[in-house]
């Protein structure tokens, strides 16, 4: 929207446009006298496709930086992994999100309100899972679901038809009705899914959900996360076991000490790892190539896994594809009859541990 | 709406809990047996309601406070509140459902062995003695009350701001025990009214023991 201004000083109309519920401080064009002025109205909801918006965010908690300059966005419909070691900021990153935690500096937008400012307007849109789930000792199972379905903002008639529903994926029907204080870790871990489920969540954020779950119901809720992104549901969910990440994020993110080390789509991460380190090589028939191999540019060395199949280490500022391309011309002249070539297609793993080396050399 | 339905859930926790069930049966049984043991150096001159309106104002306020301080700090340290935080509801929502959730859970427990207290009296005494006891007792009881609400709202001040149940407890014993002041308040300062003095102070002292705990629990990070 469009507002027409005339400045206190000098009276020069100028026009400034912004949204409803801004606030702009506008500078005469005329005098450079700086004013303050506020767009009428509610802020929209965030029209664009980004539900999580992180801006140079940073948490101190006295001397210890735990989230050091963090810039992010989350699409709508994405499973976005967060992956680091103990102590890397995963859980103050989910707790600034989720407004328990106020940041030190940086913006935070959660559908496009602001954190923690308009928290209880975002906090409509966010299911949350803590990494330790508590529920009050005395209620049971059911009576503390009820009661988050309630607080959530669910109509009264839809609340048990969904919490039967979610109990039943889950398996834990039969701890409906028995108290929270009696449950076991794993049954706990399984409710505070559920509850976070309960109100069908734009933003589902997720901090460790998959620890203390046995394996049936590690896949179930993998399951769960990858209908709920095929319905629209975004998922943010923090995890130090790689393959559950590798298995359901559609983005991955790493970070170590504070700091947001990479981002980007499984296949994204292996390339630039794959791209920079070694290139399999299987024979038809075994051939003495080290020697003419050894001698193109960019080769560091070649070991010889098995009779036919051999790993070139390649410099990392080196083109794969340019060194590949070098690679067969020179096994075609040489007369060797190549059955595959290609770049080493690494395991997250090992992906990991890359970056988070590259993240402490730098 | 969230105010309501937390409170109703408080109320339900803690009527149903261990402690005030305790509660609901020691205020009588340590009256019964006060009064047992004083009758026999007075002769009954004391009477029961007499001695479970001494015992409720006495350890009423005290149990009010200590049960606050140590649920808010357990339920704190365990991280209950970290998913009543994240859904769209008042912080204040909560400590006001706690407060009001046990300060009327205490008043009844009184209420309930003063009124066993008054039956006894009217079944082992004659109607005389409780005609000029009863008019003293509710004085006393409507006191206590506000004995119960100051310690309450002290109670969930303690509760948020203290670390651990250990340091909570000991501060809340340490200075919970002034609180038993305020009824003496009227006589030095020879105030007529002085059930009104007492009511008046402790709705002030109340309100802004709560406000206190509201700020800072509204400023708590999780």
């Amino acid at each position: 929207m469009e507002k027409q201004i005339r400045c206190t000083k000098c009276s020069k109309i100028t026009s400034v446009t912004g949204n409803p519920g801004d606030e702009i401080i506008v500078t005469c064009p005329s005098c450079g006298a700086k004013g303050k002025i506020k767009f009428e109205g509610e802020k929209e909801f965030n029209p664009s496709d980004k539900l999580v918006i992180f801006k140079n965010v940073s948490k101190k908690y006295k001397d210890v930086l735990a989230v050091n300059n963090a810039s992010f966005e989350i699409k709508k419909g994405e499973i976005f992994g967060y992956i680091g070691p103990n102590g890397a900021g995963k859980t103050t990153t989910i707790k600034m999100m989720v407004g328990l935690l106020n940041k030190t500096s940086g913006e935070l937008y959660i559908n496009g309100y602001q954190m923690p400012d308009e928290k209880e307007k975002a906090h409509k849109f966010i299911g949350y899972l803590p990494q330790q789930v508590a529920f009050q000792q005395w209620r049971t199972l059911n009576h503390a679901l009820t009661t988050f379905g309630k607080l959530s903002g669910m109509e009264k008639n839809s609340i048990q038809p969904r919490i039967d529903e979610l109990l039943t994926i889950l398996n834990l029907k039969e701890y409906k009705f028995r108290k929270v204080g009696k449950l076991s870790g794993g049954t706990i871990q399984k409710a505070g899914i559920v509850q976070a489920l309960m109100h069908n969540p734009d933003l589902l954020i997720l901090d460790e959900p998959l620890n203390g779950l046995d394996p049936e119901s590690r896949y179930q809720v993998k399951q769960i996360l990858r209908d709920l992104s095929k319905k629209g549901t975004t998922v943010f969910f923090s995890s130090h076991i790689l393959s559950d990440v590798q298995d359901v994020a559609t983005k991955i993110c790493i970070i170590d000490w504070g700091k947001i080390i990479k981002i980007g789509t499984m296949d994204q991460l292996k390339y630039e790892f794959s791209k920079q380190n070694q290139i399999e090589l299987v024979l038809a028939k075994k051939a003495d190539i080290f020697h003419e191999i050894k001698k193109i540019e960019g080769v560091e060395s070649i070991i010889e896994r098995s009779p036919q199949k051999y790993l070139i280490n390649v410099g990392k500022n080196v083109d794969a594809d340019e060194i590949t391309n070098t690679i067969i011309k020179t096994l075609m002249k040489n007369k060797c009859r190549i059955r595959s070539i290609s770049p080493t297609s690494p395991s997250l793993d090992e992906v990991y541990q890359y970056y988070l080396r590259r993240g402490v050399k730098n | 709406m969230s105010l309501q339905l937390i409170f109703y859930d408080e109320l339900k926790g803690f009527y149903k809990s261990k402690v005030m069930i305790a509660l609901w049966i020691i205020f009588p049984a340590i009256a019964l047996l006060i009064h047992y043991i004083s009758s026999l150096y007075t002769d009954g001159a004391i009477s029961v309601s007499s001695t479970v309106s001494l015992i409720v104002s006495t350890i009423g306020g005290l149990v009010a406070s200590i049960m606050l301080t140590v649920s808010i700090i357990h339920e704190k340290d365990a991280r209950v509140y970290d998913l009543f935080l994240i859904r769209p509801i008042k912080r204040w929502h909560i400590l006001i459902s706690k407060f009001f959730a046990v300060f009327i859970c205490v008043t009844v427990a009184g209420l309930l062995a003063l009124s066993l207290g008054i039956l006894s009296d009217y079944l082992l005494q004659n109607e005389l003695i409780l005609d000029i006891v009863l008019p003293g007792i509710i004085d006393s009881f409507i006191i206590t009350i506000s004995i119960i609400g100051i310690s309450c709202s002290f109670g969930v001040l303690i509760g948020v701001i203290s670390p651990s149940v250990v340091v909570g407890v000991i501060i809340i014993i340490f200075i919970g025990q002034y609180v038993e002041i305020i009824p003496l308040l009227p006589i030095i300062f020879e105030i007529e009214n002085s059930v009104g003095f007492v009511v008046l102070l402790g709705v002030m002292v109340t309100v802004i023991l709560m406000i206190l705990s509201i700020f800072a629990f509204n400023r708590k990070q999780f």
